[in-house]
């Protein structure tokens, strides 16, 4: 294989993990901004869409297999943050610690209920026909699935920037993010907006996996590996902001796949080096905005 | 602080009935049957096993295979009645001696069989041998468990991580393939494959034209380390991954397109189980060596797959067929010591099996020497098997 074939490789692979990871910690940027609320469960929302995918499709998904896991994904999405937004709300002015005790205690119970469910293999799914296989152009082969998810998550990364940055619904967000007692002053109900981040947030995680399977394929612990490289994703990309966590989930995602090519022997410390690195420069994050939880 | 006190107050009580255990040897550990209100002498067993967690499918086939032998046997080990005593392992030893310890303890069992991660066989040597208990590992393959630090009471009826990895080493030399590259997960087991392969395929005057070690469990994406693999000018690739890696790894080596340019050679375990169904038609031509195939056709196996099959409607995989063989050699231990149940005179006792699934085998040392047999993964009627290619005669733990 020539140097260009591979660093086309690695970059493409970067940037379909990236967008992933955005659509998981997109989510979790917007219920932290939005709800001062630390979603620990946020990773079971994420495997929940990638048992969702295996349940509907079985090990080789179709078309519509897909668009139904897709409808029931947005589904439990909302259902799920709902429950969340309802479980959390008598925390809402109690310190992050006790929430993320909550959200922990959720994401186990949900673990275990999967277990339950689907057992403790490992659910693996194909891609509806035309999306599996590979292409090969000279010589160079990739994942087609890949490349559909590249195009796919820069969409959906696009839909969500767009709807924070560009809507009334989205001022309405960073304004709750900026000053929740001015929002409800001006006659905004914050309540509705953070339940609709929520909710936002969640189906995206939900989809996130969905789109996933394929690549993760959902088994019982996967829940809190996303979890983390969510966790990390907002850190460095600061909280309640969606430009930061998209810059650094494709940036992370470019680390993993571009870094661990180059630094094979330093593979394991790539991601938290990357981490500490950005941290000892901007210790509040690329984009880090003032939490609600500042303003009160 | 008075937290503090506490901890270690509890801690020093948890050390102190440690070391009482040591010293009373845990009641009657000489000798005579115990009778019990039905009649007939029992002997207890504690069966420690993943039930949560990563390797729980694993613990479900050595509880299945387990079981099977008992059924079978008139729940009999030796002529006494077998009682069982579940414990879950977890997925390390933060988990799994604390199980072990509670076996010991509370159930006051006779002798314990199972144990999947080697770190926990390693984690309860010392209270193995601090009762005199025998422990029959049905999984765990470090070679440190029965290497030169070894407790005379821990014998195994699996395998050692470099004896799978090493039968493969020296087939692919035998062979004449020259230049093989060799990956496997960053921990124990995955080193011991990688230098098991390696020692036997450069005996064989092959080279190995490169190795990787991905992160343990903290890979998704093989697809750097898979670059790595197809710029090395190696004619194949030897691997060893287990679980949810060895998906995504089999998986990802189709994709990229590897598979049909260099041939995947692995240990049994990356196709065997559970995760054969995940991996699909990602899976087929893979080779891989290892002590047990389902698709065996001697008589024993003959027999135990059509009651296997009966009982559980799957296929049976080698976790089940260690821990078949961990009840038949404890079974015949204890008709040879008439039926004491003590450690000493159990590791004395214990021989290798005549009649086992997996073909006889004994022991060397306190591991088997067993057979290896060639598998090519292929697809019968809708399900994915792993066929025997060739029997590559035995080897011994120290390969």
């Amino acid at each position: 294989m020539a140097g260009a074939d591979v660093a086309a490789t690695a970059v493409l692979n970067g940037l379909a993990v990236g967008l992933l990871l955005f659509l998981t910690a997109a989510g979790l940027s917007l219920i932290f901004g939005m709800m001062d609320v630390l979603n620990l469960a946020h990773g079971s929302l994420f495997l929940a869409g990638a048992y969702l995918a295996w349940w509907v499709g079985g090990d080789r998904q179709t078309w519509p297999s897909l668009a139904a896991a897709a409808g029931a994904a947005v589904l439990v999405g909302i259902l799920g943050g709902a429950v969340l937004a309802l479980l959390a709300a008598p925390l809402a002015r109690r310190s992050h610690l006790e929430q993320a005790l909550l959200t922990l205690g959720v994401a186990l119970i949900a673990g275990d209920l999967f277990s339950a469910l689907f057992g403790d293999d490992v659910r693996a799914t194909v891609p509806p026909p035309g999306l599996d296989g590979t292409i090969t152009v000279a010589g160079w082969t990739y994942p087609r699935y890949r490349l559909v998810l590249v195009v796919v998550g820069a969409v959906l990364a696009a839909a969500v920037y767009w709807t924070v940055e560009r809507t009334l619904l989205g001022a309405l967000f960073r304004a709750t993010v900026a000053d929740r007692d001015m929002v409800a002053a001006i006659g905004m109900d914050p309540r509705r907006a953070r339940v609709a981040a929520f909710a936002l947030g969640a189906v995206l995680a939900t989809l996130a996996g969905l789109l996933g399977a394929p690549i993760y394929h959902a088994r019982p612990g996967l829940d809190l590996t996303i979890l983390v490289l969510a966790l990390v994703v907002v850190v460095v990309g600061g909280l309640g902001t969606v430009r930061g966590p998209l810059l650094a989930a494709l940036l992370f995602g470019q680390v993993e796949s571009v870094g661990q090519a180059v630094l094979p022997e330093f593979a394991s410390f790539l991601l938290f080096g990357a981490l500490a690195a950005v941290l000892v420069v901007r210790p509040r994050g690329l984009f880090g905005a003032a939490t609600a939880g500042a303003a009160r | 602080m008075g937290a503090a006190r506490i901890n270690r107050r509890t801690l020093l009580g948890f050390a102190a009935a440690v070391g009482a255990a040591g010293v009373t040897g845990c009641g009657n550990s000489l000798g005579g049957a115990t009778a019990n209100a039905a009649g007939g002498a029992t002997i207890k067993i504690g069966l420690v096993i993943p039930q949560s967690g990563v390797y729980a499918p694993l613990g479900e086939d050595i509880r299945r295979g387990w079981e099977l032998w008992l059924a079978r046997n008139g729940g009999k080990l030796g002529g006494l009645r077998a009682v069982t005593v579940v414990a879950d392992e977890g997925e390390g030893p933060q988990t799994g001696v604390p199980a072990v310890q509670q076996l010991l303890q509370r159930d006051q069992v006779d002798v314990l069989v199972g144990i999947v991660n080697s770190a926990t066989a390693l984690g309860v040597r010392d209270l193995v041998g601090g009762v005199r208990k025998l422990l029959l590992i049905a999984n765990a393959g470090a070679g440190e468990i029965t290497g030169s630090g070894r407790s005379p009471y821990i014998w195994r009826t699996s395998f050692t991580n470099a004896q799978v990895a090493a039968a493969m080493g020296r087939h692919l030399a035998g062979t004449g393939l020259r230049r093989a590259y060799a990956i496997a997960p960053d921990y124990v087991a995955g080193a011991e494959a990688i230098a098991g392969f390696s020692q036997a395929f450069r005996a064989g005057g092959g080279t190995i034209a490169g190795e990787s070690r991905p992160p343990f469990g903290k890979t998704q994406d093989y697809q750097p380390f898979l670059s790595r693999i197809q710029s090395s000018g190696a004619q194949g690739t030897f691997c060893f991954f287990g679980g949810a890696e060895s998906v995504a790894f089999v998986k990802q080596y189709a994709q990229f397109g590897l598979s049909g340019r260099m041939p995947l050679y692995a240990s049994g375990f990356l196709v065997e189980g559970g995760v054969l169904a995940a991996q699909g038609d990602a899976a087929v031509g893979v080779l891989s060596t290892l002590h047990y195939t389902a698709e065996l056709d001697n008589p024993a196996n003959v027999a135990f797959r059509t009651a296997y099959r009966a009982a559980y409607q799957v296929a049976p995989t080698v976790y089940a067929v260690q821990a078949w063989d961990a009840a038949a050699v404890l079974s015949r231990a204890l008709e040879k010591t008439g039926g004491a149940r003590d450690g000493d005179s159990l590791a004395r006792a214990v021989e290798g099996p005549a009649d086992s699934p997996r073909g006889p085998w004994t022991f060397a040392g306190q591991s088997p020497r067993q057979s290896f047999y060639l598998r090519r993964v292929e697809s019968r009627g809708g399900e994915l098997v792993n066929t025997v290619v060739s029997d590559l005669g035995p080897l011994d733990a120290e390969a």
